[in-house]
């Protein structure tokens, strides 16, 4: 694990979690991976905080799973953005885009 | 959050937990498996990959429990928990709970009775469509004899409505229903025949399911002869026979043809067996007010209109009867049907309702008590949980399901209660006592029992609940000595005020039950023991001829007065104890000569007199050669004699009724009446005149009193008979076989029949006192039984010290008995304002009523002895030693 993880800032793990599954259906390994992958490490997510937002991603009706076959024929639960999840995405990485443009001049002043 | 998902997810992990669990499990392992695949692959060995990758994982156990703490519901799976907890509380204290749930379910029970009977009353659209366009016209009256309530119209009245106000179309009908004979194919049935005018039915938006309804024709005076018959009356006698429109059926001796049947369901608000047509005219029945009105909002009309109409086109009526009643305003003005027809019984059913939330209110202040006790003794259990990390909340939390699950219980078990009361209550009722279709236990009743349940159990859940805010730690834990006086204090003043509620229902069930008294011992005027009475309906084509009117009465009667034991048989067209036929006369002698005047009037045959044992103040009886072609003579009573004639003797005096002179033969004693003239009470003495059955020889007049009247015949035995009712019937039979009594009757049954109003308010308060009383001994009983038993070991300490047991049990009996003193006379003040409202119902009592109060205090008083020295008993069991040894 890198040295240089930094804590998970609140709601982040949401929006991650729906970006990775933008690029298609994945288990919950595989989000895990595909997050350490597109934040060049920066954030490491663990079980104990990947699935419990998982599930209540899914019961708030974002995200919807199925069991199918993981690249090494084991059975896997995987996950994909519902429809809802998509807006939802859409609208969070605006307001993300906001913030973090917003914080960059504040703490560039 | 989007709503359907959620409620999916939370119905899932409500009841499919396990499968829910399962995958739970399945997709963690699963993760595992395939981090210890990839470490594999990295060249780990099995076992050393199979380490890391759970080290790594963080505990599979913690990560669960991370998912089921952000489940969907998680709070419902608690309250489950906590219900299920509390379930076991209640089934560990059965007492409690049957003590709580009895409670509550008689209070609810009340509540949802007469809430269904105000709902059916007040709250309920009448089964008609468009009802809000439907209304009565009530005459508003000021000055010295002043009155608003449902005003009568003549048939000039109705005339002028009819055909002057186009706002609206009415329909009118006859006072009531009369009951008849109706005579089909094999049938012979007695009903009840409500008379109506031709749109009566389309104002009311009810149309026959077969035929029609009735035509303008119909409608005229002597028209074709129809009639409509109602649902259940076409089901029941003729079997619902399709045929039957067109039939002809007898009514009253004559032939009808049968024109429609009403739907089933289809109410009025005459609410009869059969209708026939009124046939209103300016003469007879029409010449006084003896019509009834309902009209229905024309297309773009409204009801200022309306009024306005009415007003210009009874201007003249108005002017006329303003005079009369020395009125200073008068007008006529609409409202709304179901209003106008609950004018009488809804207040009444107000007043009952608070009554019915008086009771509530008691059961409240009781189980609030109860609870309070029960937290007293579950004070240390509260301190061990709050010990052990609980929360204050979650403790509340858990009290408040106790007691929504026991206010649950309760409630369901009050609704059955309330069916049960109400199904008793409605058998009460004389028949249509109440002017709607039925009384249902809807929806609306299911909301108010649902309501009063809640609010119930936040009322009496709210004290112990705050109690909790206050449980120390330290002392609960340690101590054993419970009883806080602070606590005492507060479970008096809810006793008190228990009382002073059950004071306020039992001086109006007093106030009640003396008015019900004071009338049923009035003095009748008459003897009424061996008199027994027949009713028969003389509406009859065949008796609308004077002659075979009077055939009948004499041979009817000579043949009943040949039954063994019957001293004398008459004829009266009304008895006393019932309503009486108004007529007007005009005196052709005396100080009032040329006057005219309004009395009572009654025929009658000879014996009427004698028969009933009713005193001769002066003069003579009628006797058989009073007939037709004798001279007309009447016979007057006291009131009449007095009104009329001051100190004067009237025997001889002459007035003038309908055609002839008739001249005052006799005076009577006054005898107690159910008024038609001018009502104050519901029975009364007035003025009456009496007049020769045998000497009437107008059809018309003759028609029309047995169109409003059913004759009775009374015989006079001089031994008790238990045949006479069959033996009156076969005399009838040997007259007439074709006239059948409607029911017989002792004169106790008529003054039943009179007063039934009272009795029913007597019956309901005294119920509902007796409830409250109940309640309230039971709260004062568990007050002192709680100081006993938290006490005993002080008691005990006493007596082993040399005190007394009477000393003793006073010294835990006086809690009690203060505060029901205290409540008594909160209750009597709180009497004093609440009592005026009752005014309108007493007769011959002031609400202010010296017996009525001492009877107040004297049951109220006997209750708390009883209740507070039952559980003191038990310090007579006392044993010092036993309780010494306990310390």
């Amino acid at each position: 694990m890198s040295p240089k993880q930094t804590n998970l800032l609140q709601g982040t793990l949401d929006l991650l979690i729906m970006k990775a599954l933008g690029a298609g259906e994945m288990h919950g390994l595989g989000i895990s991976r595909r997050i350490d992958q597109i934040t060049r490490g920066t954030f490491v997510v663990k079980p104990g905080s990947l699935f419990p937002a998982l599930h209540r991603m899914e019961e708030a009706g974002w995200l919807s799973s199925f069991w199918g076959d993981s690249e090494n024929n084991r059975r896997a639960r995987f996950y994909r953005l519902t429809k809802a999840g998509r807006s939802r995405l859409e609208v969070e990485t605006e307001q993300w885009q906001t913030i973090a443009l917003a914080m960059a001049s504040a703490l560039k002043a | 959050m989007r709503l359907w998902p959620r409620i999916r997810s939370q119905l899932r992990n409500l009841f499919l937990k396990e499968s829910v669990e399962r995958r739970l499990d399945d997709e963690l392992r699963a993760y595992v498996e395939m981090v210890v695949d990839e470490k594999r692959a990295a060249g780990d060995s099995a076992s050393e990959a199979r380490r890391v990758a759970i080290s790594d994982f963080g505990g599979i156990e913690q990560v669960k429990q991370a998912v089921r703490d952000h489940r969907t519901g998680q709070s419902l799976e608690t309250i489950w928990q906590d219900m299920r907890y509390g379930w076991r509380q209640v089934v560990r204290n059965p007492g409690f709970a049957a003590t709580v749930i009895a409670t509550l379910a008689l209070a609810i029970g009340a509540n949802t009775a007469i809430f269904s009977i105000v709902n059916a009353l007040l709250l309920t659209k009448p089964p008609y469509p468009q009802p809000e366009r439907l209304g009565a016209i009530f005459r508003h009256v000021e000055g010295s004899d002043p009155y608003d309530g449902p005003s009568g119209m003549t048939g000039e009245q109705w005339e002028l409505l009819r055909d002057n106000v186009p706002s609206v179309i009415a329909g009118i009908s006859s006072r009531g229903t009369n009951g008849v004979n109706l005579e089909a194919a094999e049938h012979a049935v007695y009903v009840y025949d409500g008379r109506i005018s031709a749109h009566y039915l389309d104002v009311l938006g009810v149309h026959p399911v077969i035929g029609r309804n009735f035509t303008e024709a119909e409608d005229q005076p002597n028209g074709p002869r129809a009639a409509i018959l109602c649902y259940r009356l076409w089901q029941r006698t003729f079997s619902g026979n399709p045929n039957l429109i067109g039939q002809t059926i007898h009514l009253k001796g004559e032939p009808y043809t049968v024109i429609g049947v009403l739907p089933r369901g289809g109410f009025t608000p005459l609410n009869a067996d059969l209708y026939t047509a009124l046939q209103p005219s300016r003469t007879g029945e029409g010449g006084g007010t003896n019509y009834e009105v309902i009209v229905r909002l024309r297309d773009g009309a409204n009801w200022q209109q309306a009024n306005a109409e009415i007003n210009r086109t009874w201007a003249g009526w108005a002017a006329t009867l303003a005079r009369q009643n020395h009125a200073t305003r008068f007008y006529f003005y609409t409202i709304p049907l179901m209003k106008g027809q609950s004018a009488e019984l809804g207040p009444k059913a107000l007043t009952l309702m608070l009554a019915a939330g008086c009771i509530l209110l008691i059961a409240c202040a009781n189980l609030a008590g109860l609870t309070l006790v029960r937290m007293t003794r579950r004070t240390q259990e509260i301190a061990a949980r709050l010990a052990l990390g609980a929360s204050r909340w979650h403790v509340q939390r858990q009290l408040w399901i106790e007691n929504l699950l026991l206010a649950g219980m309760g409630g369901g078990a009050g609704v059955g209660v309330g069916f049960l009361a109400l199904q008793g209550l409605l058998s009460l009722f004389p028949k249509n006592y109440l002017p709607v279709a039925g009384v249902p236990l809807d929806g609306r009743v299911l909301g108010f029992s649902l309501v009063a349940s809640v609010l119930t159990s936040v009322l009496f859940g709210m004290l112990p609940a705050f109690a909790v805010r206050k449980v120390d730690l330290r002392s609960a834990m340690s101590s054993r000595a419970l009883a806080g006086g602070e606590r005492l204090r507060l479970r008096q003043a809810l006793i008190a005020g228990e009382v002073a509620l059950t004071v306020v229902l039992l001086a109006g069930s007093g106030l009640l039950i003396h008015t019900l008294i004071h009338l049923e011992t009035l003095p009748p005027g008459f003897n009424a023991r061996g008199v027994m009475a027949a009713k028969a309906s003389l509406n009859d084509a065949r008796y609308h001829d004077p002659a075979a009117f009077r055939r009948l009465l004499d041979e009817s009667t000579a043949a009943m007065e040949r039954i063994p034991g019957v001293e004398a048989a008459a004829v009266g067209l009304s008895l006393p104890y019932e309503r009486v036929l108004n007529d007007s006369v005009t005196f052709t002698d005396g100080k009032h000569t040329g006057q005219e005047a309004q009395t009572d009037a009654v025929y009658a045959t000879p014996e009427f007199f004698s028969v009933l044992q009713i005193p001769f103040l002066a003069g003579r009886s009628f006797t058989a050669s009073d007939g037709p072609d004798a001279q007309d003579v009447v016979i007057v009573n006291r009131a009449f004699a007095r009104k009329f004639f001051g100190d004067e003797n009237p025997v001889g005096r002459t007035l003038r009724s309908g055609p002839g002179t008739a001249v005052i033969v006799g005076v009577v004693g006054d005898t107690q009446i159910s008024s038609g003239l001018n009502a104050v009470a519901p029975l009364q003495t007035e003025e009456t005149m009496y007049f020769p059955a045998a000497q009437i020889r107008d059809a018309g007049l003759l028609t029309l009193v047995h169109v409003w009247f059913q004759p009775s015949w009374i015989v006079r035995t001089d031994r008790p008979n238990t045949g006479l009712t069959g033996q009156m019937q076969r005399a009838m039979a040997s007259v007439d076989p074709g006239l059948p009594f409607s029911g017989f009757y002792s004169m106790n049954d008529l003054l039943d029949e009179t007063l039934a109003t009272q009795r029913i308010e007597v019956a309901l308060l005294g119920a509902m006192t007796g409830l409250a009383l109940l309640l309230s001994a039971l709260g004062i009983f568990a007050l002192v039984a709680s100081i006993v038993a938290q006490r005993t070991r002080e008691i005990g300490i006493r007596i082993a010290l040399g005190s007394t047991l009477r000393r003793a049990m006073a010294s835990v009996a006086v809690p009690g008995i203060r505060s029901s003193a205290i409540g008594l006379g909160l209750g009597l003040l709180l009497c004093a304002g609440a009592l005026r409202g009752m005014r309108s119902v007493l007769y011959g009592v002031g609400v202010y009523d010296i017996p009525s109060i001492l009877g107040v205090v004297l049951v109220l008083t006997l209750v708390t002895v009883l209740a507070t020295t039952i559980p003191t008993l038990r310090i007579a069991k006392t044993d010092p030693a036993a309780t010494l040894r306990e310390e």
